[in-house]
């Protein structure tokens, strides 16, 4: 069999159901295809909803290069998945969960951000959180955030030192996302002087 | 000619040397080589959005040993009428071509940046790489045989969305610069009866169709398919 050729027919993302509905074959022979189809490199797995597998077909055996994305970061680490339209892959060196976050802030993009808030709970090294907040001056974005994120999950206690190097940080742009503010996280939001872009209800993804 | 990893070198050292944040669109054979669909390649080609961000990257260019080419070298159809040449940086092994938006009678649409498959992040240096799609209706653009052999490859490597590449030759149409369905219809063809390329019958017939209305349509205009 041509495998390059069943692989040109089912590229994208397939789940055993839509294979045998595409080939019009069992289930069963789905299976044995993908198989096939893994050992030649064609296929990728990911897991959905419910722990469904989705298999990411691509016709053309794929070099990997570079590390993964904060978008691959998050998803791995975080309860709240992103879905990208296209492959990110970073080259320089791994992200850790500490960059991770800086790189989701500094996106201002609001699913991104309310990802990442599931990284404060891996976070191991604080000083280094420290380190590149200071360097991208989101010092006191990422110390609102980390509080707005112990409010729905279990997160390791912040070094005490560090908080207080976090408060110090001087306040350059108010808004995490421009032009968003909400009712909620009053206190937070004076404490830190920036503005928190989620409402309570924006949490309860955490909850669930 | 470099290879895919002598390319991402190249790329982390310009990410390496850029002060601030620059993104750019990664075209023709040095897209290939991402998707593993080609070994190497002679020229790397850019297109940027910004000319200061063009700029930013021809410094790091030229400050790396790499420098400008005066004459230019004939590669897409209708250089001698086009005012949009490339900034062309010679290395030892290769050759940077850098575009500022248009690649010679091609802009670089909105739809074109919504369909890139892959980004890769060098530092401050964004490279997005076009889809498979776009990167074949480029290559309609050009002359050089070798082009057409690097379309058949994507066409028999990667189940292509002719829809796609219709409907962007016709939004090239109407950003201004030629009539696109003709250049890809005698593209196609030659692909289909020269190189035995995969090229459905009803996407050529449609193609067909649509270079004559197009044709028709510039004729009534008073523009012509092609300026001498």
């Amino acid at each position: 069999m041509d495998y390059q050729k069943l692989a040109k027919k089912l590229q994208g993302l397939q789940t055993i159901s839509t294979i045998s509905k595409i080939l019009g074959i069992k289930k069963r022979t789905a299976i044995n295809y993908v198989y096939e189809l893994r050992k030649k490199d064609y296929v990728g797995t990911t897991y959905g909803k419910r722990g469904i597998r989705m298999y990411k077909i691509s016709p053309v055996k794929r070099k990997i290069v570079g590390y993964p994305s904060l978008y691959e970061v998050i998803n791995k680490n975080s309860k709240v998945g992103l879905v990208t339209s296209y492959e990110y892959r970073v080259h320089n060196s791994k992200l850790s969960i500490e960059e991770t976050i800086v790189k989701a802030v500094e996106t201002k993009s609001f699913r991104v951000i309310l990802a990442s808030l599931g990284l404060f709970s891996k976070v191991k090294n604080w000083s280094k959180l420290y380190r590149f907040a200071k360097k991208n001056n989101l010092g006191r974005k990422i110390g609102a955030l980390y509080d707005v994120a112990r409010t729905v999950i279990k997160v390791r206690k912040m070094d005490l030192r560090i908080r207080n190097r976090f408060l110090k940080n001087k306040v350059k742009e108010k808004y995490v996302i421009p032009n968003l503010k909400s009712k909620d996280f009053k206190n937070i939001e004076k404490l830190w002087r920036v503005y928190i872009p989620f409402r309570k209800a924006d949490l309860w993804v955490y909850k669930e | 000619m470099i290879n895919l990893n002598t390319q991402l070198e190249l790329f982390k050292i310009i990410g390496k040397e850029l002060k601030e944040k620059v993104e750019c669109v990664v075209i023709g054979g040095s897209a290939m080589m991402f998707y593993n669909a080609k070994e190497s390649t002679k020229d790397v080609d850019l297109v940027f959005t910004k000319k200061n961000d063009l700029n930013k990257v021809k410094e790091v260019l030229y400050n790396s040993g790499f420098g400008p080419r005066k004459e230019m070298i004939k590669i897409f159809r209708r250089y001698e009428v086009t005012e949009n040449t490339p900034v062309m940086m010679v290395g030892k092994d290769t050759r940077f071509d850098l575009f500022l938006n248009e690649i010679i009678c091609f802009r670089l649409s909105s739809t074109m940046l919504q369909r890139v498959r892959e980004v890769h992040e060098f530092g401050n240096f964004i490279v997005k790489v076009v889809s498979p799609e776009d990167i074949i209706l480029l290559k309609c653009a050009t002359e050089r045989a070798k082009d057409r052999v690097d379309a058949a490859e994507l066409i028999k490597r990667f189940n292509i969305n002719w829809e796609i590449i219709l409907e962007e030759s016709l939004n090239q149409t109407k950003l201004g610069k030629g009539i696109f369905p003709v250049f890809l219809y005698e593209f196609l063809l030659e692909l289909k009866e020269d190189l035995k390329a995969e090229v459905p019958k009803e996407v050529l017939n449609k193609t067909m169709k649509i270079a004559e209305r197009e044709m028709i349509k510039a004729m009534k205009k008073g523009k012509l398919v092609r300026e001498k």
